[in-house]
C-alpha cells in the first residue's frame, strides 16, 4: 500500500502544510484539536514557515484569519461545532471581504443537549454565509480537498473562502492510508497567492466591508458573491482536472456510486457515505438495482449534476445527518427544489434523518431505507421525514428516562 | 474483511493496540482502518477501538457490530453491561481475554457463543516491566497473531506506534520483545472473516411526542450518579494495612472521587462500589499503609514507591 496510516485530522493538517500557508490563527475544540496541535508542532520545529497564533476564542480566531487574508497572506484555520457558531458572525463578514482563506470544520453536533459526536447541523448552519463548502468522505479526500479549496478560493472568478468539512470521530480520529502529495507538485497545482484586490499595508490604507445604505450597493455586492460562488462550479471542474493530472485522483462536485441502471438512489454526504456504499453492494448482490449519490460540494449547490444523476429514477431517498426542527432534513429540501422542474423527476422522494449526534447508522437501518424507498417508488408517493431509530434504541432510551427521573419503581 | 473490536479501560492501551494492528496490516499491503471510541475519556472508563483489515476497499466506518475477533484487555469488562463487550458475538467469533484463567475456566464463567483464548498479559507486563501500565504492544501482538499477520510487521508496527509517544528506544525494544513473546505464546483460534449473511432490515420505532418532563434532556433525580457503580473500572484496588496507618487523612484529601471516608479512629474506609482504582491514595500514603491489589486474581501485586 502507498501512503501512511493517518487520521482525518492529521490529513487536514497536512493539507495546510502542503498548501504553504503563511498564517494559522488557532483555538482548540474537540474533535478538531489534533489539527491545531500538529500545526503548532510543525510551526515550532520549522517544518512549516507559517506564523501560528493561539487566540482567545473562535470569534477572534476568524477575525484574525480574515484580517490576515486581507493583507494577502494565505491563511488556514480550523474549528468545530459550537466554535463555528461562535465565529459565524465573522464568517459573513469575511466572505463579504472576498478573502479566500480555508477553514476546516470537524463536524460535531450542537448543544443542547451537549455532545462531542458528529452531525451536520454545525456546518449547515453556515450554509448561507458565503463560504463555499466541500464535504469529505475519506481522510485522503480531506487532504486533497484542502489543496483544491485554495486553488478554487484564490481564483479571480471566485475569491471566496471555503469550508472543508470532515466528520468528527468517524474521520477525525479514524486512521486509513493517506498518500501525501509531493510538495513540488503541489506548488505546480497551487501557484503563489497574489490577489489584486487585497494587500492591506500601512503605506496603502483602504477600507473593506464598508457601510452601505439604501440597499442598492448592498444588493449589488451580495449578488456579486452569489455569482462568484456559482463560478466555483466551473473552477472546481478545472481544478479537479489539473489535480487528477498531477496526482491521479479524480474528484467531482458529486460522486455517483453504482448508479448506471439504478432504479432507486440514496443521497448521502460525508463519512457515512462509505457505509451507504457498503449497503449498496449488499443490496446489489441480492439483485436490487440501487445506487448512491454522494454530495461533495454543498455550496455552490451543484443542481445540474444532481438533476443529471437523479432524473428518471423510480425513487430517491435523502439521508440527512441533520435536523431543522419544524421542517426536517436540510438537504432534502434542496434536492426537492432542484428536481421540481425536471420532466423525468423521480416518482417518489423520501426523507430520512439519521446519525444525529453521531448515532450509528447500522446495516439494518440502511436496508430499511432501501425497502421503504422501493415501496414509496412503487406507490408513487414519498415519505418522511423518518427518524432512523430502532426498537432496541427506543428501549434503551426509556431506561435512561426512568433513571433521569429517579423513578426506578416505574420500570 | 476482518473486523477486530478491542475493549479496554482508559489507559490500558486498547486504542494503541488497534493502531498497532492497523499499521501491521497496512505494512503487509492490506487496506486498513482503525478508530477509537472514548466515551467518558477518563482513565479506567470503558474504551473501545476498531480495526478493519481487507484486500478490497473498506466500506464501513465506526462501530463494529458483528466482529470477527474481540480483544478484551480487562476481564472485569465482561461483567459491565455498559461496556457491551459481548455485543454481536456468535459461534464464529474469536474472543481473546487478558485473564489469568484458562479459556476453559473463563468459558465456564461467561455466557457467550464465541471461541475463547486467554493469556495473562497483565501478569506478563508486571513480570517483564515491573509495573502495571499500558499493555498496548502486547494486545496488538496477540491480535496480530490471531488474524494471521507476520511477526516482522507486528515488530515494526509497535516501533512506529510507540515512537509517537516519544518513548526511549530501549523501552520500545523491550515492548517489542515482550509483545512477540505473547505473539508466540497465545493459543490461536481461527478468525473467520466476514459475517455469514446480511443482517435483516432494522425494525424502526420513531419516537412520538412526550411531555417536556420526559422529552427534555433533564435529570430530576437527585444524586443519581451513585447508581452508576464505577468500582468495575479498577484493575487494582487500594487495600489498607491497618497497622501501618498513622491516621493522617492524606488519602481522604487526595481521593479525586470522594470515595474515602474516615472512621472515628481516623482510619480510611474505601467505598469499593465507586473507587475507580486510580491509586492516587496508594501513591500519596506516607507510611505505605495503602497497597494496590490486582482485582479478581487476588495477591498483592505491586507497591508504590
Amino acid at each position: 500500500m502507498e501512503g501512511e496510516m493517518m487520521t482525518g485530522n492529521l490529513a487536514a493538517a497536512w493539507g495546510a502544510r502542503l498548501a504553504g500557508v503563511d498564517y494559522v490563527p488557532a483555538f482548540p475544540i474537540t474533535p478538531q484539536t489534533e489539527i491545531v496541535e500538529a500545526l503548532a508542532k510543525w510551526c515550532e520545529n520549522g517544518a512549516m514557515a507559517a506564523r501560528f497564533v493561539t487566540m482567545d476564542s473562535e470569534h477572534s480566531m476568524m477575525t484574525a484569519a480574515g484580517a490576515a487574508a486581507a493583507t494577502g497572506a494565505r491563511v488556514f484555520t480550523a474549528t468545530s461545532s459550537q466554535g463555528l457558531l461562535y465565529a459565524i458572525e465573522v464568517l459573513y463578514s469575511i466572505s463579504g471581504w472576498r478573502v479566500p482563506l480555508v477553514l476546516v470544520n470537524v463536524s460535531r453536533a450542537l448543544a443542547a443537549p451537549i455532545t462531542l459526536e458528529p452531525d451536520h447541523n454545525d456546518v449547515l448552519a453556515s450554509r448561507d454565509c458565503g463560504f463555499l463548502q466541500i464535504h469529505a468522505e475519506t481522510c485522503q479526500e480531506v487532504l486533497d480537498s484542502i489543496l483544491m479549496a485554495y486553488r478554487i478560493a484564490e481564483d479571480e472568478r471566485v475569491m471566496l473562502p471555503v469550508i472543508v468539512n470532515l466528520d468528527g470521530f468517524y474521520l477525525s480520529f479514524t486512521r486509513e492510508p493517506v498518500i501525501i502529495p509531493d510538495p513540488e507538485q503541489v506548488k505546480l497545482f497551487l501557484p503563489p497567492f497574489r490577489p489584486a484586490h487585497l494587500g492591506f499595508k500601512a503605506s496603502a490604507p483602504h477600507a473593506l466591508g464598508v457601510a452601505v445604505l439604501g440597499g442598492t450597493p448592498y444588493s449589488y455586492f451580495r449578488h456579486q458573491m452569489h455569482l462568484a460562488a456559482m463560478n466555483a462550479l466551473d473552477v472546481h471542474r478545472e481544478a479537479a482536472a489539473a489535480f487528477e493530472q498531477l496526482f491521479g485522483r479524480p474528484y467531482d462536485v458529486v460522486e455517483g456510486y453504482r448508479l448506471e441502471d439504478a432504479e432507486d438512489v440514496l443521497v448521502m454526504t460525508n463519512a457515512f457515505a462509505s457505509k451507504g456504499k457498503g449497503a449498496v453492494d449488499v443490496a446489489r448482490a441480492e439483485g436490487k438495482r440501487v445506487g448512491l449519490l454522494r454530495l461533495r460540494m454543498i455550496r455552490p449547490w451543484p443542481a445540474d449534476a444532481i438533476c443529471h444523476a437523479l432524473q428518471g429514477r423510480r425513487a430517491v431517498a435523502v439521508l440527512d445527518q441533520n435536523l431543522s426542527p419544524g421542517q426536517g432534513g436540510i438537504l432534502f429540501q434542496e434536492i426537492a427544489a432542484c428536481l421540481y422542474h425536471e420532466a423525468l423527476r423521480p416518482r417518489a422522494l423520501c426523507s430520512f434523518i439519521g446519525g444525529l449526534g453521531g448515532k450509528n447508522i447500522s446495516e439494518g437501518e440502511l436496508r430499511a431505507i432501501f425497502e421503504q424507498t422501493a415501496e414509496a417508488g412503487i406507490r408513487g408517493k414519498g415519505i418522511g421525514p423518518v427518524l432512523l431509530y430502532t426498537e432496541a434504541e427506543h428501549r434503551e432510551m426509556v431506561q435512561l428516562q426512568v433513571l433521569a427521573a429517579g423513578s426506578r419503581a416505574e420500570s | 474483511m476482518q473486523a477486530v473490536r478491542f475493549h479496554g479501560r482508559g489507559g490500558q492501551g486498547a486504542k494503541t493496540a488497534s493502531r498497532i494492528l492497523g499499521t501491521a496490516a497496512f505494512l503487509e499491503g492490506y487496506q486498513a482502518q482503525d478508530s477509537p471510541i472514548y466515551g467518558a475519556e477518563r482513565r479506567g472508563a470503558p474504551v473501545a477501538a476498531f480495526t478493519r483489515i481487507a484486500k478490497e476497499p473498506i466500506r464501513e466506518r465506526g462501530l463494529i457490530a458483528r466482529p470477527d475477533l474481540v480483544v478484551i484487555a480487562d476481564a472485569s469488562l465482561i461483567d459491565d453491561p455498559a461496556a457491551r463487550v459481548l455485543d454481536g458475538i456468535d459461534e464464529r467469533t474469536a474472543v481473546f481475554v487478558n485473564s489469568s484463567l484458562t479459556a476453559e475456566q473463563l468459558g465456564a464463567q461467561t455466557s457467550h457463543a464465541g471461541r475463547l483464548t486467554t493469556l495473562d498479559l497483565t501478569d506478563i507486563a508486571l513480570q517483564q516491566f515491573g509495573k502495571r501500565g499500558a499493555i498496548s504492544a502486547l494486545l496488538g501482538a496477540v491480535a496480530g497473531r490471531l488474524v494471521g499477520l507476520r511477526r516482522e510487521s507486528i515488530h515494526e508496527a509497535i516501533a512506529r506506534e510507540l515512537a509517537d509517544f516519544g518513548l526511549a528506544a530501549p523501552v520500545i525494544e523491550r515492548n517489542q520483545t515482550v509483545a512477540l513473546q505473547c505473539y508466540d505464546a497465545v493459543r490461536t483460534v481461527s478468525v473467520v472473516a466476514g459475517a455469514p449473511q446480511p443482517i435483516a432490515p432494522a425494525q424502526l420505532q420513531v419516537p412520538t411526542y412526550e411531555p417536556p418532563t420526559r422529552g427534555t434532556a433533564r435529570i430530576s433525580a437527585a444524586a443519581n450518579s451513585v447508581l452508576r457503580e464505577t468500582g468495575g473500572w479498577r484493575t487494582f484496588r487500594p487495600v489498607l494495612v491497618p497497622d501501618k496507618c498513622n491516621g493522617c487523612w492524606l488519602c481522604f484529601a487526595y481521593c479525586p472521587d470522594g470515595v474515602i471516608s474516615m472512621n472515628k479512629d481516623d482510619r480510611p474506609v474505601i467505598d469499593y462500589d465507586h473507587c475507580k482504582g486510580c491509586q492516587i491514595c496508594v501513591h500519596e500514603c506516607p507510611t505505605e499503609a495503602l497497597v494496590a491489589e490486582r482485582e479478581k486474581e487476588g495477591a498483592v501485586a505491586w507497591k508504590a514507591k
